[in-house]
């Protein structure tokens, strides 16, 4: 394997939990709603995924808890700003401080244990392609997992009409209530799918990325999702693009480093966080002002009868 | 009693006002209240766990005569409201255990001199503030020795946290136990910038391994580097602060175990006793704050071949900052003959002349 190789096979394992939780967040905006807690919901299902991994014995009842527990924290959140349309900026918040909190009460019986990780799955044929081979078709489950959800996301949203539905929940929510769509229960489902990913992404991380269980695992991996978002101008190929380049540069900046690159390593590793401004920036220069984002995001929906 | 930094503030309110009521005397009355401030989880397996366990020992050994209050994951920028409130509630001894604490340490010791402070690799002392320390370095030089028999490709990786003196000194050190067996040994570092961040470790040791490293030192608290070498395969690796066999069975070379109990339950006794000093405490393996984990995956050999220089070291018959030391510009800090002192050391901001790694 050459170099450049393994380069991108570790940027792909980077990138993939902010992709998988980002698509996720990037449906519940597009429904209307502003979920914080990503960083929460994925940190419950870091600590439920490995907990039910370790006490089965079965790595699949762990990415199935993972998802359950990542969609029990988003009904909660539903709870709130759906049902009792609270502000969804504060409950989001609190989502994330909640699961932070929650998680290291579930992961505690689980400091210190040791299991192996899931491993790669090669798929015939394709992964023997040089090059793109190993890096695209020699991954873990997850990869391919994210792979289709940015198909599948991207095909539900602009090709069908469940998908044109909730994007009018997102633009305008009087309206598409006026036409007799249940918005409400439109965006609890969107809630949970969000959920369902950022459980996912969490039960990636300690399952696959490293798999054991330490409190604040996550390292603020949910916050950078919900910037992809954004940076995605809430479009599901862009969000790739956008996972990839933040693990790139993360993942590239470690090896200049340890290649001797003289660039003071504090400003290599703020690196990311730079690029997604400047990104933003020039998007929204490009845009000449105006909203990117759907025009009824974080604003609660109460209806009148 | 271990609190969490949200539930502490939580209570923060109503405990403020008992303490307004009652003033000191809440801490004389009963048993001696120790503060610990940690900068990790307790279960990061490393530097935050060890602190840990050496408070367990400390409540071991002295039993009802002390209490412990704990706060752990406290953010420097946080450290000033919780330091504050472990005053408040009666803690009369705390221990700061992290170089991240030892300015804010230094600044909010004055405003409370009847707390004794102790800040865990802090380089100054004052009036009521201890600092103390264990010379890691020693394991870092075994660490090399071993580096340097065990790495076919003749490069050590190491995940360092961040440029401060405690990580460059070990760095050189790490290079002068491998230059001791091999003066061909390379090294390539990665700063990570934190103390504990187990997936940017493990990104970390895994760009290192991808350039050829295969023996990866780390200087961050996490088993993540390690656990990396044990699916790699073929890489071999240290562990930070207590054993880490368990995380890599067939990559574990050995680990410095931290042991702060003796040491905490000596100071406490101290100040029930009332001859408390501050005092500036740097042990070495010979005190016994820190020892080596049994050595594993290596041949009897090279495993007696470490134990004798560990054994060198402790006994003081070794010494890591033996003259001449040459910075990498070329310029001589001490010739041969001289030894460096322990403020040199600890103010150590250059690599040694060999070490082709730009300081960042």
């Amino acid at each position: 394997m050459t170099l450049l190789e393994a380069i991108l096979l570790t940027v792909i394992t980077a990138s993939t939990p902010l992709l998988i939780a980002a698509i996720g967040e990037l449906v519940v905006e597009r429904a209307g709603v502003l979920n914080l807690g990503v960083e929460g919901m994925m940190i419950m299902g870091a600590a439920a995924g490995i907990a039910a991994a370790i006490t089965t014995g079965n790595s699949a009842f762990g990415v199935l808890a993972a998802v359950l527990a990542g969609m029990a924290l988003a009904a909660v959140f539903a709870f709130l700003t759906l049902g009792l349309a609270t502000n969804q900026v504060a409950a989001g918040l609190a989502l994330s401080i909640f699961g932070l909190g929650l998680s290291g009460v579930v992961g505690a019986p689980f400091v210190g244990v040791q299991r192996a990780g899931i491993g790669r799955i090669e798929i015939p044929l394709l992964s023997e392609i040089p090059f793109l081979g190993p890096v695209f078709f020699a991954q873990d489950p997850f990869v391919y997992a994210s792979f289709a959800l940015v198909v599948g996301v991207s095909w539900f949203l602009w090709r069908s009409k469940a998908g044109l539905v909730l994007r009018a929940c997102g633009e305008n929510h009087a309206s598409a209530h006026a036409l007799g769509y249940p918005v409400l229960r439109i965006r609890f489902l969107a809630i949970l799918f969000g959920g369902a990913c950022a459980g996912l992404a969490g039960a990636y991380l300690s399952l696959v990325y490293t798999p054991f269980w330490t409190s604040g695992m996550t390292g603020g991996r949910g916050w950078i999702a919900l910037a992809i978002v954004v940076f995605a101008s809430w479009l599901p190929w862009r969000a790739a693009i956008g996972a990839y380049l933040f693990g790139g540069i993360t993942i590239l900046q470690l090896h200049a480093q340890g290649a001797g690159v003289p660039v003071p390593s504090q400003l290599l590793s703020a690196l990311p966080y730079l690029i997604t401004i400047l990104v933003l920036v020039l998007i929204m220069r490009l845009r000449r002002g105006g909203a990117a984002g759907p025009a009824a995001l974080g604003t609660p929906f109460v209806p009148d009868r | 009693m271990t609190l969490s930094r949200r539930s502490l503030m939580a209570g923060a309110g109503a405990l403020a006002g008992v303490s307004a009521l009652t003033g000191p005397a809440v801490a004389q009355g009963g048993p001696l209240n120790v503060g610990f401030i940690l900068i990790g989880p307790v279960g990061d397996f490393g530097w935050s766990t060890m602190h840990d366990q050496g408070r367990r020992r400390m409540l071991e050994v002295l039993g009802n005569r002390v209490t412990a209050t704990q706060v752990e994951s406290v953010a420097p920028p946080d450290f000033d409201r919780v330091a504050t409130q472990l005053v408040r509630t009666g803690s009369r001894l705390i221990f700061t255990t992290s170089f991240s604490y030892f300015a804010p340490t230094q600044r909010i010791a004055p405003q409370h001199p009847n707390v004794m402070w102790e800040s865990a690799t802090g380089t100054a002392t004052g009036p009521n503030l201890a600092i103390y320390n264990a010379r890691f370095y020693e394991g870092r030089y075994v660490q090399g020795v071993i580096a340097a028999r065990k790495s076919r490709s003749k490069t050590i990786g190491y995940v360092a946290s961040f440029p401060v003196p405690e990580v460059i000194h070990a760095i050189n050190t790490v290079m002068r136990g491998a230059w001791s067996v091999d003066p061909q040994m390379r090294i390539r570092v990665v700063w990570v910038n934190a103390w504990f961040n187990p997936g940017r470790e493990a990104d970390a040791a895994r760009a290192l391994m991808d350039q050829g490293c295969d023996v990866i030192c780390q200087h961050t608290d996490s088993p993540a580097p390690l656990q990396l070498a044990e699916q790699r395969g073929n890489v071999f690796g240290f562990g930070q602060a207590s054993d880490m066999t368990r995380f890599a069975p067939r990559a574990h070379l050995t680990s410095s175990v931290n042991n702060w109990g003796d040491y905490y339950a000596e100071r406490a006794r101290a100040v029930l006793e009332g001859n408390w000093r501050p005092a500036d405490t740097w042990g070495g393996l010979g005190s016994g704050m820190f020892r080596l984990a049994p050595f594993t995956n290596m041949t009897p050999e090279e495993a007696s071949e470490a134990a004798r220089i560990r054994d060198a070291l402790a006994s003081g018959a070794l010494h890591p900052f033996d003259g001449p030391i040459v910075r990498q510009d070329g310029q001589t800090v001490i010739p041969a003959g001289q030894r460096l002192t322990d403020d040199q050391i600890r103010a150590m901001n250059y690599f040694y002349q060999g070490i082709d790694v730009a300081m960042p």
